[in-house]
């Protein structure tokens, strides 16, 4: 079996791909929305995650699931936003579709997802 | 002193058209590989400024491609694993209907097997089989040594050939 010559490309593919990667420098790099939150991200998960053990760790599990969450949240919300300036985001407005794009652009594995799904569970 | 607008030029000109083969490759379509070697190119301009010359020009710039086009699989694999599909069936399919494809059936069921290999494995294979770079320069590009990627070669050339006598006997 020969290793080449299987795939191709349109006409004059490499010579125009040449020129659009050689204008690359000419624009501007702006950073996605993902990349300007992922640090606030990356807090806030961290602050997630150091809540949770607290409440292993102390035993709050007793409390309604309800009340833990509300904990999160205002937790959260006073850590991050003490004045108060960002507004909640109800997530029961965002779409699958939303859900969906954000995971994807937040570069979490699947595998990380799958045991987000665990903890969720137990 | 060549500016960094040369010295990206340069860099396009060298190898813009290697690393198509290779993310074409890795991905399946030449409409992806097309997108994906753009973001490739941005990576390398934004990143240009930060390489200091410790690694060869040749390893650094195909490290960023290899590095990219595990990272699409990856978010491939998650998008799939959201609508509850396999990321290898997509990529699979997209070879099945890729309009560029002027082969034979054996070297499509071969693309087809190659895509269903585990990410490293594949990415091993693409860069041994197709991209016909040696075990050191793979060694220095991916930072894993060369008996672990023979290995790997190994045991990705075992699964094609049960791969396709499989595929051969359920015709």
């Amino acid at each position: 079996m020969t290793r080449k010559n299987d795939i191709f490309v349109p006409e004059g593919y490499f010579q125009q791909l040449e020129q659009r990667l050689q204008s690359l420098p000419q624009r501007e790099v702006k950073p996605t929305v993902i990349q300007r939150v992922s640090p606030w991200l990356a807090y806030a998960a961290s602050l997630a995650v150091l809540v949770g053990l607290a409440n292993f760790i102390f035993g709050r599990s007793a409390a309604t699931e309800e009340d833990n969450t509300w904990d999160y949240v205002s937790y959260l919300s006073q850590s991050l936003d003490p004045d108060g300036q960002i507004e909640l985001v109800e997530t029961a407005d965002l779409t699958d579709e939303e859900i969906r794009s954000f995971l994807i652009a937040s570069n979490i594995s699947v595998e990380q997802l799958a045991l987000l799904d665990y903890e969720e569970d137990y | 002193m060549e500016s960094p607008e040369q010295v990206f030029n340069g860099i396009v000109k060298e190898y813009s058209e290697r690393l198509y083969w290779h993310v074409r490759r890795m991905v399946g379509s030449h409409e992806d590989a097309d997108d994906l070697l753009q973001d490739i190119f941005l990576k390398i301009w934004t990143a240009l400024p930060s390489f200091r010359g410790e690694a060869q020009l040749y390893t650094w710039v195909w490290r960023i491609a290899t590095n990219e086009s595990l990272n699409w699989l990856r978010r491939e694999k998650l998008r799939a694993a959201l609508h509850f599909a396999s990321a290898d069936d997509l990529v699979v399919r997209r070879i099945e209907a890729d309009p560029y494809f002027n082969g034979t059936a054996a070297q499509r069921e071969l693309a087809k097997a190659v895509a269903r290999l585990p990410e490293k494995q594949r990415q091993v294979f693409i860069m041994r089989w197709w991209d016909e770079l040696s075990y050191e320069q793979i060694s220095a590009i991916t930072g894993t040594s060369v008996g672990a990627l023979k290995a790997s070669y190994h045991i990705a050339q075992e699964k094609l050939k049960l791969n396709l006598s499989e595929s051969e006997v359920s015709k």
